[in-house]
């Protein structure tokens, strides 16, 4: 029998987990494409926790009409601003990952290296 | 029709519709005309900063905040963003900025038209920023912002930018990570993302979740705004992204977070002292890091963190105070202040181009460059009449009035050791040629036209600043005609030096009366001192037929400044023509020969003095709730310590002893006019302050003896060493230099006192010293103006061709060594008396040594100068220019009628001093009795004039009836002396050896030994606290990491 566990709980600690794993991807691994993906999965993991805070245990979709009363709204349906707010996030998240592809590829155009410790010319 | 259109155009809205519209059209302008994408890309600029302006004046004039309300529905269930003053203040000023970065930048940008899309909707993005009133919209105008950046960085193809943009996205993507980690938990526990509602509803906050929400958001931006040690990456950015884009992420992107920061500091009241405090040492950290700089942009970066530090530091500070009224002043004029001088300071750096300090040399050969880099240093330390002057006046009278006094020295010493770093780049600069710099560089070309933004960044600090004056209740036309009389000069500096002497005599005259001519009582008394005596000896000046291209612009702001000086009745009054005198005067210092060096010392004591008077001003302000002097008195029980530190800042001034090594460098090295200037009018300045702080704080609030005690010991020992140190000098200049240093010493030690005779010597004592080292310093001019000479060893026998400097030099030795007849005799007998009525017996004995020992000097510079063997090249020299010598008269003439006449100068004196101590003088006739003896100056003239003048005749007589056979040069030989060094066959050389084997020990280098090892402390330290840059991104990204940890575990996370 699997254990009644709601599945925003799930998903938040998924989340969470997902965002320890890609620290812990970004502060160890040398090589820059696999900081990217350590810092896609943190993004990832951020979305999930957004996601996860909004759900009602066994609530409905957001559009009030008939079967749900104006009344019992706020307890009925899920937060739609969390989905929402995730949408936008996912955008900005792609495009911080290009951006920093992008910056990949140069610099091992201009470097012959991925490897971010080799990058420490200025620091003084 | 056309005004409702015009209307819809110029709403806040605007700036985003006419950002996003124009970064539309930009691709497609493109595609027809590179030329018409530049021209939009300009146009939307100006735009952007048209609007802020006009939406900001219609709110000055008293028009209500715009809200901006969007999708129909009023918030908190939509997002709105706020215009009012303060966001219109700072949106109009960074879109201002924007506009002429762009201008400068146009040469690269319009390379790409992405570039021209991407500089737009960053502008955009931190307009957003600072408009926004909605958590998580903040949250994508601070990613608009960072994602236009890095693209901005990432243009640049070279592998160092790239490298350094790739750190700072990682760590700012982090940070980006906290601040959308923060605003869901926020969301989770308030139910709103609209911060006023936050705000309303912040009770809500709480429990862990609350506080890891609310750190989250404050670590994030904290990470933004780059404190000290986590800000490797944004270092590594500033030293190598294109100057103009380093200018926007300094002064743009910074602001627009700052701004975000101060909106959500409603939220943070627990975290307030963490904040201070990690601002706090990120404005110290970087400022003793740049001391070691030698990269120019990174060391711009190191002063930009250092200055948002700064910034933040005072935000918080007036939010924990409860006196966000006076934000206006302090973080506003601090903001307007960095905005303009860093992003021209780029910019500057982008023109010049050269990577290290060193090499900016180049400048040398660019007078107005110079001036505009000197402007936005001066600016960034915040020496009057910039912005950041008035916000860190305020913002340090605010902290004492808390009773912050910790952080007053915080901010004080940071903006020591950042004027250090930076004059001293500046005196690279101005200096040229120098072996260090890498050689073989091309020479700087710059087209007219590449520094018309810096010079807009420059004329907007000077006009914003002279404006907040006006907010700060100084009088103001008052206090800025120094600069109004330099402006005036500067404006006639093409005509020849002599005619730009005589019109600033008139400028000076005209300005100085009008500022000093209703004065009363002490100041009254120094204005004739400051004022006609500066004229009287600025006179001398006209000996010199050259151009002298900046000199007199700034005598005039000097001179003015010492007027304006004397009329202020405040402390800021006061410490705003107090700072106006020492930048003057330290950039006449360093007009001289070799004057930059000294100049620099001069200038970084004369700061850590005006820091000192600053501190105690502070002080005072708290204890009395008074600006005015007249009430430094009523500082209770504060008084000792306000009296302390303001007598610490003069006594600085003074060169007083251990704190002399500035004086020798720079009277040496200055011009030989200016110097006479320097030292008898200028050092006045610190008498006149002390005399001050002793009048309303030593007699009014009785601080007790103790201070004045200490101060009396000060004086005495600066008397001593100057004189012994006078006495071993080879150089002309620096041994009158430290008598001049040893002089002050007596009069220090006379005010100390605070006895109506201790007084009248100090005063009496002020003018003879006036009238002498006048003399002094202008026969020492003629002297080396004729000989070319500085060291005394290669004069000698010049009574044949200067007969006139002779006899003028003899006059004001003994008007100096304090010997009957003359006037110096008076003071000694005065001091003597005074000190013995006090029974300060051994101050009283040391005083009697340094007389003695100040005879040495005298002589020396008589008998090696004038008497003794003439060098053969010496032989057809003229005495020296009558210009030099007219002003000497005067002084001659001054110094006769005091010496028969003493009573003359004694009564004013004494009438100024009544108000204060009652007299004690006893006159009976012409003869002031003590109870130890009495000083009948007349009959003391007639006694020595007869014995000086009887045998004089019986000689000369004598003289006409005997053969006399004159010695020539060379009919001489040595005798059981071996020369083992060519000056040592000149008797003039090491003329004192025999009293420097016994008491030399005395006067070996000691200070400057100390200040040395200071230095090199200081440098040492700076050096161990860069240890956390490794230039590892992972490195700095582990940092953030930690910083966050770090702030979790002081805020409470360690009570869950």
């Amino acid at each position: 029998m699997i254990p009644d566990i709601p599945i925003s709980l799930i998903a938040l600690c998924c989340g969470l987990a997902l965002i320890l794993i890609g620290l812990w991807g970004m502060l160890t691994q040398r090589n820059m494409i696999r900081i990217i993906i350590g810092f896609s999965l943190i993004d990832t993991g951020i979305h999930m926790v957004m996601v996860s805070i909004g759900y009602v245990t066994g609530g409905t979709a957001p559009i009030i009409n008939d079967s749900v009363p104006l009344a019992e709204a706020v307890k009925r349906i899920v937060d739609p601003v969390p989905s929402a707010l995730v949408l936008t996030a996912i955008v900005i998240g792609l495009g911080v990952t290009s951006v920093m592809l992008s910056f990949a590829v140069r610099i091992y155009k201009a470097r012959k290296t991925l490897m971010i410790d080799e990058l420490t010319e200025s620091k003084l | 029709m056309m005004n409702s259109l015009l209307d819809m155009l110029l709403h806040p809205l605007g700036i985003y519709v006419i950002a996003l519209g124009a970064g539309f059209l930009i691709p497609l302008f493109d595609r027809a005309h590179r030329g018409s994408a530049v021209l939009l890309f300009i146009a939307a600029l100006a735009a952007l900063a048209t609007i802020a302006g006009v939406n900001l004046l219609a709110i000055i004039k008293g028009a209500p905040p715009i809200f901006i309300e969007t999708a129909g529905i009023s918030p908190p269930f939509s997002i709105n963003m706020r215009f009012g003053l303060f966001e219109g203040g700072v949106v109009f000023a960074l879109n201002s900025v924007a506009f002429l970065a762009a201008l400068h930048l146009l040469g690269s940008l319009r390379k790409h038209a992405s570039a021209l899309l991407l500089y737009l909707i960053m502008v955009m993005g931190i307009n957003g920023m600072i408009m926004t009133r909605d958590l998580f919209n903040l949250f994508i105008f601070i990613e608009i912002t960072s994602l236009a950046t890095y693209a901005l960085i990432g243009m640049e193809r070279t592998g160092s930018v790239l490298a350094a943009g790739f750190k700072y996205i990682i760590a700012t993507s982090i940070a980006s990570a906290f601040f959308l980690l923060g605003t869901v938990f926020i969301y989770y526990q308030t139910g709103t993302l609209n911060i006023d509602d936050i705000i309303v509803h912040s009770d809500l906050i709480q429990g862990p979740i609350g506080l890891i929400a609310s750190l989250f958001l404050l670590t994030s931006l904290l990470i933004e705004l780059k404190p000290y040690p986590a800000n490797g990456w944004g270092l590594d950015v500033y030293e190598t992204a294109p100057s103009g884009i380093a200018s926007l992420i300094s002064v743009g992107v910074s602001s627009g977070v700052l701004f975000a920061l101060y909106k959500l500091l409603p939220l943070m009241g627990d975290f307030l002292p963490s904040i201070a405090l990690i601002s706090g040492v990120t404005f110290l950290a970087s400022n003793i890091i740049g001391l070691k700089q030698g990269n120019a942009r990174r060391l711009l970066g190191y002063s930009s963190i250092g200055q948002m530090g700064l910034l933040t530091m005072a935000l918080v500070m007036l939010q924990q105070l409860d006196a966000m009224d006076m934000a206006i002043i302090v973080v506003g004029g601090l903001f307007i202040n960095h905005l303009l001088a860093k992003a021209g300071l780029f910019w500057l750096a982008g023109i010049v181009n050269r990577e290290q300090i060193n090499d900016w040399s180049a400048l040398s050969q660019h007078p107005w460059l110079l001036f505009l880099f000197g402007s936005m240093i001066a600016a960034l330390i915040g020496l009057p009449p910039f912005p950041g002057f008035w916000g860190k006046w305020e913002l340090i009278m605010q902290l004492a009035t808390a009773d912050y006094y910790g952080w007053i020295l915080l901010v004080l010493a940071g903006s020591l050791l950042e004027a250090a770093y930076l004059f001293r780049w500046f005196t690279r600069a101005w200096q040229g040629d120098i072996t260090t710099g890498t050689a073989g560089l091309p020479a700087l070309r710059i087209r007219f036209w590449q520094p018309a933004t810096v010079g807009i960044a420059v004329f907007l600090l000077y006009v914003m600043g002279s404006g907040m004056a006006t907010l700060m209740d100084v009088t103001v036309p008052a206090f800025l005609l120094p600069l109004a009389a330099g402006l005036a000069m500067l404006l006639v500096d093409g005509l020849p030096g002599r005619l730009k002497n005589i019109v600033m005599l008139l400028i000076v005259g005209f300005f100085g009366i009008g500022l000093t001519h209703n004065l009363t009582g002490i100041n009254l008394l120094f204005s004739y001192l400051l004022v006609g005596g500066g004229l009287l000896i600025s006179i001398g000046a006209l000996y010199r037929k050259d151009n002298r291209r900046g000199f007199y612009p700034l005598l005039a702001v000097l001179l003015v400044s010492l007027a304006a000086l004397l009329r202020a009745r405040t402390s800021l009054e006061f410490f705003f023509s107090w700072e106006l005198m020492t930048l003057s005067s330290y950039l006449l210092i360093a007009v001289g020969r070799n004057g930059l060096k000294p100049a620099l010392s001069y200038l970084l004591f004369s700061l850590g003095a005006a820091y000192f008077i600053f501190a105690g001003f502070a002080v005072a302000f708290a204890a009395t709730g008074s600006l005015l002097l007249a009430d430094l008195g009523d500082a209770g029980e504060q008084a000792g310590l306000v009296f302390g530190l303001l007598a610490a800042g003069f006594v600085i001034k003074l060169g007083g002893f251990g704190l002399h090594i500035w004086l020798p460098g720079s009277y040496a090295e200055a011009d030989d006019d200016f110097t006479a200037i320097l030292s008898s009018v200028v050092s006045k300045a610190g008498i006149f302050g002390l005399v001050t702080i002793a009048a309303y704080l030593g007699v009014q609030a009785d601080i007790g003896l103790d201070p004045a005690y200490v101060l009396g010991w000060i004086g005495i020992l600066t008397a001593t060493f100057g004189a012994l140190m006078a006495v071993f000098q080879e150089d002309i200049k620096r041994l009158v230099a430290y008598s001049s240093m040893g002089q002050l010493g007596y009069i220090v030690t006379g005010v100390a006192l605070m006895s109506h005779l201790g007084w009248i010597s100090a005063l009496y004592t002020t003018v003879n010293h006036f009238l002498f080292k006048g003399i002094l310093f202008l026969a020492v001019a003629g002297i080396i103006l004729r000989t070319n000479e500085r060291l005394m060893y290669k004069m000698g026998g010049l009574i044949k061709n200067m007969p006139v400097t002779f006899t003028f030099t003899m006059i004001a030795i003994i008007a100096m060594s304090g010997v009957p007849p003359l006037s110096g005799y008076g003071g000694k007998w005065m001091l003597f008396n005074a000190l013995m009525d006090k029974g300060w017996y051994w101050i009283a004995a040391l005083a009697f040594f340094s007389s003695a020992v100040a005879f040495l000097y005298m002589f020396r510079l008589l008998q090696t100068v004038f008497l003794g063997q003439r060098k053969l090249e010496h032989a057809k020299l003229r005495e020296a220019p009558a210009i030099l010598l007219a002003p000497q008269v005067i002084l001659i003439a001054a110094i006769m009628v005091i010496s028969a006449y003493p009573k003359l100068l004694l009564d004013p004196l004494s009438a100024t001093i009544d108000p204060w101590i009652a007299s004690t003088l006893v006159w009976e006739g012409t003869s002031l009795v003590s109870h130890y003896g009495n000083w009948n100056a007349p009959m003391i003239m007639a006694i020595v004039g007869g014995v000086w003048m009887i045998p004089l005749i019986i000689l000369l007589l004598v003289s006409l009836t005997l053969k006399i056979q004159k010695v020539e040069q060379f009919n001489i030989v040595f005798a059981a002396e071996r020369p083992r060094r060519p000056e040592e066959t000149h008797f003039a050389y090491n003329f004192f050896a025999h009293y420097d084997r016994a008491i030399g020990f005395l006067v070996r280098p000691r200070a400057t030994a100390f200040w040395n090892a200071t230095v090199e402390w200081t440098h040492t330290f700076g050096s161990s606290l860069r240890i956390f840059y490794t230039g590892n991104g992972q490195t700095y990204a582990l940092f953030i990491i930690m910083y966050f940890i770090g702030m979790f575990l002081v805020n409470g996370g360690l009570e869950l």
